[in-house]
């Protein structure tokens, strides 16, 4: 434990030190600033619409930092050849992987953690109010996602080479939704063969989609939050796929020559 | 041949890169052993093989064919790099961390407690001439600083063997006067050591033993006495009235007659301390007597040229 411990958190000390976090925080910073200044010219109509702009932003934001930062950590370590004296100390590859991820997560965390201080004091300032529990649950999803989306970065930086990982990471995530939805949009359209293909895509992409709480955030006073059986069928829904890219990440990284 | 169960137990190791018409042979069918307390040189000009075989036994490299053992151990496993020390021989480290981070790092990895830490690493630090560099981030460190920071990395947790890929590499004279002193303090606290190297006065300094790889083949394993020995040569020129009265301890060593004086050379100081005091009293006149050393990088040279045919 303490091994795993050790290795997230020097993954999280490059994340803070590197100052990429800092840099995606700044950009946060000035889209509260649009949104202050939508409020500064009294079009109240469109705050709403902006800070579901702002909460899809951070989102996205966050998202695309953790696909760049798991798909680049093995490449790194192997161009760098700093691997050699970490997988020279007594730890199995699992350990140094789990490590790996669990900074990853750690980087996601605070990077989002930093854009929610951002967004709460934004929305505070401006006179709005926050649903907590709504906010609560919408930030537990998001770091479900970003488990989602950190294990299939590892998986694809091991089988692909770093540029192709973080493009086809990025794309993935992008499409997913709009995959997710088409798949709906389009069934009934598609024949016997079509319609197989697309069922057994629709169970096999994650559906980032039922993590994306921001609605409930705005439109909290008609919707109640998600009650524990809905969250913990999410969890585990996460889970499972986080849980097989995080396999084939291991067997990919098991008998890997380095 | 030490009956103890080896620390480093190779046997029949094959190593290829590459897969059909492509494939490479680094390393073909090796065996060797290294035993508690030994230093052991490994020594080979570049792809020889030196590297690819301590990749596999730290688990970095899978073998095709033959077993590699590590106290007993299977090479790479958790249990078996818990008692070694590695460099790696491109030693470059997290640009981002600060050299106590990057210690107390390595040190936890091997088990250390963060009190062992904070006592261990501004000794070793200092010990290895980077005190009060603790606190700078690696980036701002030379490649020699980097080295001496591996080798830090290396021995933090006092492992019983220590495995050093390109011992002296990046290091000035100054830096490798440290290593040495570093490693014969290790050597002599019994400690295992076993490295490859191109610079072979640090072998001749610090090795017991000396095993040489050429094209992924064994070409030469003996102590380094045993290999110093033809190494040094010491002539004796002299003259003799009468050739039926050369001493024993002379003749046994084939003089060679030019003029009308006689030249012999000897390998073993012993015997050539014999010589010239049989020579003194059968009478004969001794011209001159000089000692002429080749050292393990001739040989080594010698070695390679006649396994290429240039010689």
């Amino acid at each position: 434990m303490r091994s795993l411990l050790l290795i997230s958190k020097s993954v999280l000390i490059e994340g803070v030190r590197r100052k990429e976090i800092y840099a995606i925080v700044l950009f946060s910073l000035i889209l509260i600033a649009g949104v202050m200044s939508v409020d500064f010219f009294e079009i109240r109509g469109l705050t709403k619409f902006y800070r579901e702009m702002a909460l899809a932003i951070m989102s996205i934001a966050t998202a695309i930092t953790v696909i760049v930062l798991s798909c680049r950590q093995l490449p790194r370590e192997f161009e760098k050849k700093t691997i050699y004296p970490l997988m020279a100390k007594p730890i199995s590859r699992m350990i140094f992987l789990s490590g790996k991820l669990l900074g990853v997560l750690l980087s996601a965390a605070f990077c989002f953690l930093l854009f929610m201080i951002v967004y709460v004091a934004g929305t505070l300032y401006l006179g709005g109010t926050i649903p907590w529990m709504h906010f609560a649950e919408y930030i537990y999803l998001q770091m479900l996602m970003m488990t989602v989306l950190s294990t299939l970065g590892f998986f694809l930086s091991l089988v692909m080479n770093l540029d192709a990982a973080v493009t086809l990471g990025v794309i993935f995530y992008f499409t997913s939704s709009v995959f997710t939805t088409g798949i709906t949009f389009i069934y009934e359209f598609m024949g016997l063969g079509g319609k197989t293909v697309l069922v057994v895509l629709n169970y096999i992409l994650p559906q980032l989609t039922l993590f994306d709480l921001s609605g409930k955030i705005l439109h909290s006073v008609q919707w109640p939050p998600l009650g524990w059986t809905t969250m913990a069928a999410l969890t585990l829904y996460a889970l499972l796929f986080s849980g097989v890219y995080y396999l084939f990440a291991i067997l990919a990284f098991r008998r890997r020559e380095l | 041949m030490n009956s103890e169960k080896p620390v480093i137990d190779v046997d029949g190791l094959v190593v290829e890169y590459g897969r059909g018409k492509k494939k490479v042979r680094a390393v073909d069918d090796i065996s060797f052993r290294v035993h508690q307390g030994e230093c052991v040189g490994f020594i080979g000009a570049n792809g020889a093989g030196k590297t690819t075989t301590i990749k596999v036994l730290m688990g970095f490299l899978f073998p095709r064919s033959g077993n590699v053992s590590v106290f007993g151990e299977s090479a790479g496993t958790v249990d078996s790099r818990r008692r070694i020390g590695y460099l790696p021989e491109v030693a470059l480290y997290y640009p981002f961390m600060k050299a106590r981070e990057l210690l107390e790092l390595y040190g936890g990895l091997h088990g250390l407690s963060k009190t062992q830490l904070g006592e261990k690493i501004p000794r070793l630090l200092e010990t290895l001439g980077l005190g009060g560099k603790s606190e700078i981030l690696l980036k701002h460190f030379s490649k020699g600083m980097q080295q001496r920071l591996g080798i830090a990395q290396a021995i933090i947790a006092e492992p019983e063997a220590l495995v050093f890929d390109e011992l002296s590499s990046g290091l000035d004279p100054v830096g490798r006067h440290d290593l040495r002193s570093v490693l014969l303090e290790l050597k002599r606290r019994g400690r295992t050591i076993f490295f490859s190297s191109h610079e072979l006065t640090e072998v001749e300094a610090l090795c017991d033993r000396v095993i040489m790889i050429h094209k992924g083949k064994i070409v030469t394993r003996a102590t380094v006495q045993d290999l110093m020995k033809p190494l040094n040569v010491f002539e004796i020129l002299f003259e003799i009235q009468d050739e039926k009265e050369m001493p024993g301890e002379v003749a046994k060593h084939s003089p060679v007659r030019e003029n009308s004086l006689y030249r012999v050379l000897i390998n073993d100081v012993e015997e050539y301390s014999r010589a010239v005091s049989a020579l003194a009293s059968s009478g004969a006149r001794i011209k001159s007597t000089s000692s002429k050393s080749r050292s393990l990088e001739d040989y080594f040279i010698d070695l390679v040229e006649k396994r290429e045919g240039k010689k």
